[in-house]
């Protein structure tokens, strides 16, 4: 497969303890093509390719699972909150309707 | 005589319906709120890359500019200027892009999106400065700003219109195209750029974005790192330097 | 220009939606041939998707956030926040957007779990038009809520 996807994943705020509830935000770059769309060069129409799954898990167990469509922005961004429990690691799997795959991390790393 | 006529239409055509389109502050908080989030960190974060990887960072820049390290960021905070090894006034991309010449490294065109992504990046090391530009510190850097003010005022194109058909004092603050047209100094246009532009899903330098108005203009478009586009950017920057707009990269545009 | 040919593609496919006669079955419609988008589905049809003939009540519980006037269609912020507990046996399950007036009304759906702390939810979407946005929100006891917004799409600006 050609270069991994780039993605980010946030946590807001920057400094936080067990108990409090973060923002996770989750931004990567996708076309998320609709399908319906002509390729300015070619004059072809581009294929859908969207993201349609993402899952948002704190090691390795999911605690959110968005189902998506091709009418999310281009180069989507999604966010929900965390309650921490403690230390982990908070990964970000995505897959599209062409069967890509791909993921992201990001410790999670409570002061107190 | 055409062009008179097309520039009174263009006229008639700007509405007062100042309130019908102006943004409330929930509208602008929220659009405020995505620019901690915006996709092009991402594509910054890749001009980062290439930069430290590719061109030995700071260190070279510094190296090439002939100047200290801490000296960066009001240095960049100056740019377009004249670079003596160069012989020209040029834009932060065209220093990039000498010294992948000088490092015998593969070149990035200069409207390339790689370049704009680098671009980005090294122009954001001068954020929250203020623009350093004197247009006063010599013959050249004078030359690149009166060229590009002239541009900027001269009419042209099928339309007759001009930069500052749509972007003078008198017409700021008018609807065009449902959009209010902008003050490209008091909005600190000049230090916003590269942005990611949300109706192209990408991160566009200013030039490009002057040629993205040229064409929507009819006014034939410059290449960017032309003289002439070298001072519209100068010109445009200058009017933010004046209203004490910092650099703020990347900026989220329509 | 893409984004024009963007919209003007949502527009012929909510067109194509309007006027072709309802069908109850919304799997049916989807799977209908081009040159609809590839998940094309009524607002509707959605909601019958969704929730399954049960009733969804307006409620300020559910706070919708989206702009008055949107700059552009391509990218409109919205953000979901339901004043409801998140606690293991009584909890926000899901958060559904949709778009009415959009060849395909469904955006995105989040699935939340009490580990969330709240019942919150943020995306962007692309908006065809003028229209209404709808947050439709699932509780865990298998309550439907639903807040709705209108956005003011601004299709227009130089360059």
């Amino acid at each position: 497969m050609a270069e991994k996807r780039r993605a980010m994943v946030k946590i807001k705020p920057k400094k936080y303890n067990v108990g409090d509830t973060v923002k996770v935000d989750f931004i990567i770059i996708h076309p998320m093509d609709t399908g319906m769309q002509k390729d300015k060069k070619t004059g072809e129409i581009k294929p859908a390719k969207y993201i349609d799954n993402v899952t948002f898990k704190l090691d390795g167990k999911p605690f959110s699972q968005m189902k998506v469509w091709e009418t999310v922005s281009t180069n989507p961004y999604f966010s929900v909150n965390l309650k921490v429990p403690g230390k982990g690691k908070i990964t970000v799997e995505y897959s599209d309707n062409t069967g890509e795959k791909g993921s992201k991390s990001k410790k999670l790393k409570p002061k107190g | 005589m055409r062009r008179i006529l097309v520039s009174t239409a263009l006229l008639v055509s700007l509405a007062f319906s100042g309130e019908q389109f102006a943004m409330s502050d929930a509208d602008r908080a929220m659009y405020a709120e995505m620019l901690e989030n915006n996709p092009a960190d991402i594509f910054v974060e890749e001009g980062g890359e290439i930069f430290e990887d590719e061109l030995g960072g700071e260190a070279a820049l510094a190296k090439f500019l002939g100047i200290k390290e801490k000296e960066l960021p009001k240095y960049i905070a100056g740019f377009p200027r004249y670079i003596k090894k160069l012989g020209n006034v040029v834009g932060l991309d065209q220093v990039l892009q000498a010294m992948m010449a000088e490092q015998k490294k593969e070149q990035i065109k200069l409207k390339d999106s790689k370049m704009f992504s680098l671009l980005a990046y090294v122009k954001s090391l001068a954020n929250d400065e203020q623009f350093t530009i004197d247009i006063n510190a010599d013959e050249h850097i004078k030359a690149s700003y009166e060229l590009g003010k002239k541009n900027f005022m001269t009419p042209r194109g099928g339309r007759g219109l001009s930069c500052n058909s749509c972007h003078s004092k008198e017409v700021i603050g008018m609807i065009l195209r449902t959009q209010p047209l902008p003050d490209l100094g008091v909005n600190g246009a000049g230090g916003t750029w590269p942005a990611y532009r949300m109706t192209k899903s990408s991160l566009r330098s200013l030039q490009r974005r002057f040629q993205g108005c040229m064409n929507n203009a009819l006014l034939a478009v410059i290449p960017i790192g032309s003289k002439e586009m070298v001072g519209l950017e100068v010109y445009v920057s200058k009017l933010a330097q004046d209203k004490k707009q910092p650099i703020a990269i990347p900026g989220l545009k329509r | 220009m893409e984004r024009r040919n963007f919209l003007k593609g949502l527009g012929a496919a909510s067109l194509v939606a309007v006027t072709t006669p309802t069908f109850i079955n919304a799997k049916e419609e989807a799977a209908k041939a081009a040159p609809k988008g590839p998940n094309a589905l009524s607002y509707d049809n959605a909601i019958r998707v969704i929730a399954d003939g049960k009733e969804i009540k307006v409620s300020d519980k559910v706070d919708l956030v989206v702009p008055e006037i949107a700059e552009n269609g391509a990218v409109v912020p919205v953000k979901v926040n339901v004043d409801h507990p998140m606690e293991e046996n009584n909890y926000v399950k899901a958060i559904h957007i949709l778009a009415k007036e959009n060849g395909n009304a469904r955006c995105a759906d989040v699935m939340l779990t009490p580990l969330n702390g709240k019942g919150y939810f943020a995306t962007r979407v692309k908006l065809a038009k003028t229209q209404d946005v709808v947050a439709v929100v699932e509780l865990s006891d298998g309550t439907f809520l639903s807040a709705n917004k209108s956005v003011k799409v601004t299709i227009g600006g130089c360059g």
